[in-house]
Order: C-alpha cells, then sequence, then structure tokens
C-alpha cells in the first residue's frame, strides 16, 4: 500500500512546483494608472504567502525524507487496504462523474443516477438501499423545485 | 447596546414569530440528528443548512444555524456513548468514559450526565456572549489594521498548533488558505491576480461553496471508504436517567471549570470544540482526587468534556460576532451565512443591529433549554439513527451539497469550487493534514492581507510599528504566552 512517507514526499514536491508557478504568474501582477503607485504592490501578500507555503512544504518533505515521519505516523499507509482505497476514490470519481453530467445532460439525469453510482462505489448490494436513496433523491428535487422554487437546468 | 429597548422588543416579537419558533426546533432536531449520524459534525450540519437560509430572513436563519450548532455538539456524544463512536470530534473525549458507563449498564446514567452537562455549558457560554460582546465590540470599534493583523495572526497561529500532531503541516496547511484567498481581483489597487482570464474569479473564491466542500464533500469520500463497517448496537430504544440536584451539586467544581473552559477555548480564534473538549477532561483529571478513575467510565469523565465542548458554542460567537473573525471551523460556517444576509460582522453590526445581537443573546438561550426537552424525546429514537447505513447518508449528503450551492447562486462555477474544495479535502486529510488551518486560513485570509498592507503602509515599511500599540503588544505578549506556557510550566515544576 502506498505510504504515508511516499505519498507525502510527492505532495509536497508538487505544492512546491505549484508555489513555483504560482510565484511566477504573480510576478506579472501589475496595477494601472494613478492606483499603481498605491501601497504595497499587489504580488507582495500572494508570493509572501507562497515562499511560506514552500518553506513549510520543504520542511514537511524533509521530515519524511530524513526521520521518516511528521507527526507520528511512521510506518503508517495512506489507506487501511485495497477495498477502502477503492471506495474512496470511486466516490470521488462518481463526484467528478455527477458534475460532468449535471454540467452536459442536465440536473435530472445527475440527479437520477448520483445515488446508484454512489452505492456502486461502495460495493453496496443490498437493494432496499437503492430504493431508499433513490427516495430520498426524489424527495431533495421537491424540496428545492417545489418549496425552494429553485430551476436546475 | 443594552438599554435600548426598542431593539430588545423588536428581537422579542422576531423570536416569537411562529416560523422562527418552527426553524428554532428544527434547528435543534436537525442538529440532533446530524450529531448523532457518526462522521458528521457541526460545519457539515451548518454548511447542508446555509442554502435554506439565503430564503429566510435574517433572524429567523441565524435561529436555525445556531440551534444546529449547538444540537450538533450534543448530538455527536449520544453515539460517543451507545456505541463508542463520537458523532462529532467534539465527543471524542467523551468516548472513553461514556461507552464504559454504558456496557457496565448504566447506559441511561451517562446520557443524563452528558445532556445536563451540555445543557449548562451552553446555557455559562450564553450569559458570558451576553455579558463579553458588547465590552469586546466597544473596544474593537478603536482597532485599526495593526490590532486586526494581530487578531488574525494569533487565530492562526494557536489554530495551528492545536490541528494536528505536526506543526509545520498545520502552518502548511494555514499559508495554503490564505494564498487561496489572494486570487480574484486585488481590493486596494483592484489588479487582477490568478483570474485566469475568467470573470467567475474576479471575486475570488467564494467561501460558501469551499467550506462546504472542504467539510461536507470531503466527508462524503472519507465516509465512502468505511460505509460497509457494521455496527454493533443491540439497543432497540435509549432511556435518560437524569442526575439528582445533590449528583450535580457534587460535580459542582467540575460543571464550572469546564464551562469556564469551553467558553475561553471557543472565544480564542481558530480553536473548536473538540480543544475545549480535551482540555477540559484532561483538567477535571488533573484536579480529581481519583484521576485513576478516568477511562473506567466515572461521570465526571463525561460532564467535564460535554459540558465544555457546548461551552465552546457561544464562546466562538464572541470572536465571531465582534470582530469577524471566526472561533471555531463551524463559526467559519456560520460567519459564511452572515455574509449570505448581507450582514459584515464586526463592532459596527452591535451598534446598527442590536435586534439582532439581542436575537441570537435570547435565541441561543432559548435554544439550550429547548434542547434539554427534545433531547429527552430524541435520544429514545437515536438507536434507529445510528442504525442507519452510512451507504444511504453519503449519496444524500453529496446531492444536498450541490443542489445546495447551486441553489444559492444559480451558478455551475460554484458547485466546481465546491467539487475542487472536495477532492483538495479528501487528499490533504488522507495524508495526515488537518483541514481546520486551512479553512479558518480561508476565511481570516482577507482580513490578514488588508491588515497587514495597511500596517505596513502606516508604519511607512517599519514591521517594528506594528508593535507600537498597546492593544497589539497585548495579543503578541498573550500569543507568546500560550506558546511558550507548557515550557514555563516545566521549567517552575524543574526548580
Amino acid at each position: 500500500m502506498l505510504t504515508q512517507r511516499l505519498a507525502n514526499i510527492v505532495f509536497t514536491i508538487l505544492i512546491v512546483i505549484a508555489c513555483v508557478w504560482f510565484g511566477m504568474i504573480a510576478q506579472g501582477f501589475e496595477a494601472s494608472g494613478l492606483l499603481a503607485s498605491s501601497g504595497l504592490p499587489s504580488k507582495f501578500f500572494p508570493q509572501l504567502l507562497l515562499a511560506f507555503t514552500a518553506v513549510c512544504a520543504l520542511i514537511v518533505g524533509g521530515l519524511y525524507l530524513f526521520k521518516g515521519q511528521a507527526g507520528n505516523d511512521a510506518g503508517e499507509t495512506v489507506f487501511a487496504g485495497f477495498a477502502e482505497a477503492r471506495r474512496g476514490l470511486l466516490m470521488m470519481a462518481v463526484a467528478v462523474a455527477c458534475y460532468f453530467i449535471w454540467k452536459h445532460y442536465g440536473f435530472i439525469p445527475m440527479a437520477v443516477i448520483i445515488g446508484p453510482l454512489s452505492l456502486m462505489a461502495m460495493g453496496v448490494r443490498s437493494v432496499w438501499q437503492y430504493v431508499i436513496v433513490l427516495a430520498l433523491t426524489g424527495l431533495t428535487y421537491v424540496v428545492f423545485t417545489r418549496l425552494l422554487n429553485i430551476q436546475f437546468t | 447596546m443594552y438599554g435600548d429597548l426598542q431593539a430588545l422588543t423588536s428581537a422579542l416579537t422576531q423570536l416569537a414569530q411562529p416560523v422562527s419558533i418552527l426553524l428554532l426546533v428544527g434547528g435543534i432536531v436537525t442538529g440532533l440528528v446530524i450529531g448523532i449520524l457518526p462522521g458528521l459534525g457541526p460545519p457539515i450540519a451548518i454548511a447542508l443548512a446555509l442554502p435554506f437560509t439565503f430564503y429566510l430572513d435574517t433572524v429567523p436563519s441565524l435561529i436555525l444555524l445556531l440551534g444546529i450548532y449547538s444540537a450538533a455538539i450534543y448530538g455527536g456524544s449520544i453515539s460517543a456513548i451507545a456505541v463508542g463512536i463520537p458523532g462529532t470530534g467534539a465527543a471524542i473525549a467523551t468516548v472513553q468514559d461514556g461507552h464504559k458507563m454504558f456496557k457496565a449498564g448504566q447506559g441511561g446514567e451517562a446520557l443524563g450526565f452528558s445532556l445536563t452537562g451540555s445543557i449548562i455549558g451552553g446555557l455559562f457560554s450564553v450569559i458570558c456572549l451576553a455579558l463579553i460582546s458588547p465590552l469586546l465590540a466597544q473596544l474593537a470599534a478603536k482597532f485599526g489594521p495593526r490590532e486586526y493583523l494581530a487578531i488574525s495572526v494569533f487565530g492562526l497561529v494557536v489554530v495551528v498548533r492545536v490541528a494536528g500532531q505536526s506543526l509545520s503541516k498545520g502552518l502548511l496547511m494555514g499559508g495554503l488558505g490564505i494564498f487561496l484567498t489572494t486570487w480574484g481581483l486585488d481590493e486596494l489597487n483592484g489588479t487582477e491576480r490568478y483570474t485566469f482570464g475568467s470573470y467567475h474569479l474576479y471575486e475570488g473564491l467564494p467561501l460558501v461553496p469551499f467550506l462546504v466542500g472542504l467539510f461536507a464533500m470531503s466527508e462524503v469520500m472519507i465516509g465512502a471508504e468505511r460505509a460497509l463497517t457494521k455496527i454493533e448496537f443491540s439497543q432497540a430504544s435509549l432511556a435518560v436517567r437524569l442526575p439528582g440536584f445533590r449528583q450535580l451539586a457534587n460535580m459542582k467544581d467540575v460543571l464550572l471549570r469546564s464551562s469556564v473552559i469551553g467558553t475561553i477555548i471557543g472565544i480564542i480564534p481558530g480553536e473548536g470544540a473538540a480543544v475545549g473538549a480535551f482540555f477540559a477532561y484532561s483538567e477535571a483529571k488533573r484536579k480529581s482526587a481519583h484521576p485513576e478513575k478516568f477511562g473506567t467510565g466515572i461521570p465526571e469523565g463525561i460532564v467535564a468534556p460535554e459540558t465544555a465542548n457546548n461551552a465552546t458554542v457561544g464562546g466562538a460567537l464572541v470572536p465571531t460576532l465582534t470582530l469577524g473573525v471566526p472561533g471555531s471551523p463551524a463559526a467559519a460556517v456560520l460567519l459564511g451565512a452572515l455574509l449570505i444576509q448581507g450582514l459584515a460582522p464586526g463592532p459596527r453590526l452591535f451598534a446598527e443591529r442590536p435586534d439582532l445581537m439581542y436575537s441570537i443573546f435570547i435565541g441561543l438561550f432559548l435554544i439550550n433549554v429547548l434542547m434539554m426537552f427534545i433531547g429527552l424525546v430524541a435520544i429514545r429514537f437515536a438507536a434507529r439513527l445510528i442504525m442507519v447505513p452510512t451507504s444511504i447518508i453519503l449519496p444524500t449528503v453529496m446531492l444536498l451539497s450541490f443542489v445546495g450551492i447551486y441553489s444559492v447562486s444559480n451558478s455551475f462555477f460554484n458547485v466546481g469550487v465546491l467539487l475542487g474544495a472536495g477532492i483538495l479535502g479528501y487528499v490533504v486529510r488522507k495524508l495526515g493534514y488537518s483541514i481546520a488551518p486551512l479553512s479558518i486560513g480561508f476565511v481570516l485570509g482577507p482580513i490578514l492581507e488588508n491588515a497587514l498592507r495597511q500596517s505596513l503602509t502606516i508604519a511607512d515599511g517599519s514591521v517594528s510599528e506594528f508593535f507600537n500599540t498597546p492593544i497589539g503588544l497585548t495579543i503578541y505578549a498573550v500569543l507568546l504566552l500560550t506558546i511558550l506556557w507548557e515550557r514555563i510550566i516545566s521549567f517552575f515544576k524543574r526548580r
């Protein structure tokens, strides 16, 4: 399984790369006209925060690299097991898929499949759970569209 | 503020409206239900109710959210006692003694102590809130950028220190949270920052979708991992046995100390109910004549954390209402509700809307009193709620988050932010980071940036000028004291 050590080292490297990239973008923040000379430049605070975040990420990465832990998690894994990892990651995929289904095909297709897809992602086989989740979806739809008069596209 | 009879009458009139009463009861019931369900804590409960407040007047909406906030913290103790699974982080300390009492056949007594402690702590903190807030608001009216900078730094440092076991990880999350608030147009000169050509980002990343994503969506993904775990629980219903006056009198020291601890921890910006509960538990154990009995199933081990965690509610509202600085992650979401209502929390709110302040104080008092009666009934049905499979709850929470966020703004962009924040929250939580500094950083970011830039401009670039203010200096001194407190204590003990 993926260890906290490896995952955190990769994560902190990504954070540092992101900080450098955002820092370079911040170099281009220029105020125009009379406001240009007012107070501190717009890039000051983001770059300060990016530098701070990058230093923290380097410290965390260094702790994992040289001590093998940061906060008593030596030897721990990110997921408890393959089944847990599959369920969590599939649920994330369902959330992303539902967002795009809503965006491209409308609200109702998304609302109809969000429950069953989630249950499948979690590995639920009980039929009555599918029925209850669909009923709750219907109830949510009625509350928002009839009681709160929301128009979903 | 006090003495304004017109405002008081207006507050009472608004609270006596049938809608307000209905929402008060509804808020308590909803909070209890969500609190009992493992994994869904007060920030998620408030976040899921936020979209509904968009369609309500200010007072009823705040009453609904405050009812949910208070009841969700208490509700967590029921599943902690009955099945040993804390419904909320605030109830983790309650598990140790509460579940032991339950297994020893004293479940009714344990639930009674938890309910009574929660009510006493809640009422105590409301009284403190009503007494302290106007005074702090008067003081805060004199605050300038340097004082706000000091308060923001204080809040961030404190939340980073208590969030998780690694200081550097907490700081990383705090920094990331603040950085994300720099997106959008620069408030001082209109420069576009990280807008990536999208007009949606002109006002930056929206607060409410970000917080709902961070708390609710990430919990859906985390919860999915253990959704098939079966809860061992054989009781068909639960009954409460309230403690007698003599039992409470014997625990008056624990009750008072825990109420004070909870309120103070709540007032400190950024700290939440879980910290208050743990602190009160360890203090009760330290002061006890029989510390070895803690953890074996004794009433004091329930009363201390439960009194303190509910006392944090009133405490957390002190900085939220007077300074606009949230006292806890849940209060950060509550701050979002005030912003939805077009209100800017801060000292001016006390002068401009005294009726609202009266409504909050009186409403919170009523919530705590009513929670006693509703709690007694709700516990009887708690067994059925505890048995509800997580796999049914999670898709519903996800759908509610989606439609709730969309309904507030009719914006797909906000749903995208919700999803992005959810994935970010999931990833960092899996890697052992706490999302509390991230959320508090995201709320404090704009205050911090404005205060820092204004302070530097006033001081002509001199950092030493930051400390040239008595209030600011006091705040930094208290911060330093809290950081060095344990070392000072151990130094004197060694001598």
